[in-house]
């Protein structure tokens, strides 16, 4: 459901809404969503002093249950 | 032009149709969030001067406003993007959950009178919490109808209103 979450904040704000991938993973210190925008969108969902990545990180582990929930934010081509 | 002029041009000409929309968009952005994360809730749309307000009430099922309506916020914030993305234009619109912003208006609109009152007495300038814009915004309101004036100092996110004596 988070994934579902973060893609759908996420589309609403890109010029690209179709480009929008997200992806979870799980590390040792919990779970990391990884969300891949166009790279011409990728300074709007950081926003300016990263405010709306801030934004975004807050309504996602607003959704969490507690659990801590890391947010990257990806330009497409960035391999990982 | 600055962002306050900006303002008193809107405030001129409020066009509501347009405030209707970003509205809409709001709402939509929202219910798609509501629905997703399993939630319920109602949304209400209206427009409050020359400002689009967007209310979710009856909200079940999780947590949008946060210890101090940080959640809320931050909501807000992408809600406005969504709206921007979409009629090109910057958004002001305001987005309540839960009446959360009303008791919080009713609550500093207190405030701001008490402290008034109080610099009345001892003729000190009495500083305040750090406040969001919205939050100076009533409190600055309160302090002018008690007939004395404010002042907003420092910076985001710590900046904070002081009352000033006459």
């Amino acid at each position: 459901m988070l994934e579902e979450a973060l893609e759908h904040l996420v589309r609403g704000i890109v010029e690209h809404p179709d480009e929008v991938q997200v992806r979870a993973r799980r590390i040792r210190t919990g779970r990391v969503l990884e969300v891949r925008v166009h790279p011409d969108d990728l300074g709007k969902v950081i926003g300016r002093g990263g405010r709306t990545a801030k934004a975004l990180r807050t309504v996602v582990n607003a959704l969490s249950d507690g659990k801590f929930v890391r947010v990257d934010l990806l330009d497409l081509n960035e391999a990982r | 032009m600055t962002e306050a002029e900006q303002e008193t041009v809107a405030k001129a000409a409020p066009d509501l149709a347009a405030l209707e929309q970003e509205g809409e968009i709001a709402a939509d952005y929202v219910e798609g969030l509501l629905d997703i994360a399993d939630m319920d809730g109602d949304i209400d749309m209206d427009v409050e001067g020359d400002r689009a307000v967007v209310s979710v009430v009856d909200v079940k099922g999780g947590d949008l406003v946060g210890r101090n309506g940080e959640i809320l916020e931050a909501l807000q914030e992408l809600t406005r993007l969504a709206v921007h993305r979409q009629t090109g234009e910057r958004s002001r619109l305001m987005l309540d959950v839960g009446g959360f912003r009303e008791r919080r208006r009713a609550e500093l609109s207190k405030i701001g009178g008490e402290v008034a009152d109080e610099v009345k007495r001892s003729g000190e300038p009495k500083p305040l919490q750090p406040m969001t814009p919205f939050e100076r915004k009533i409190v600055h309101d309160a302090v002018a109808a008690a007939g004395l004036r404010s002042e907003s100092e420092g910076e985001e996110p710590n900046r904070f209103v002081v009352v000033l004596p006459a």
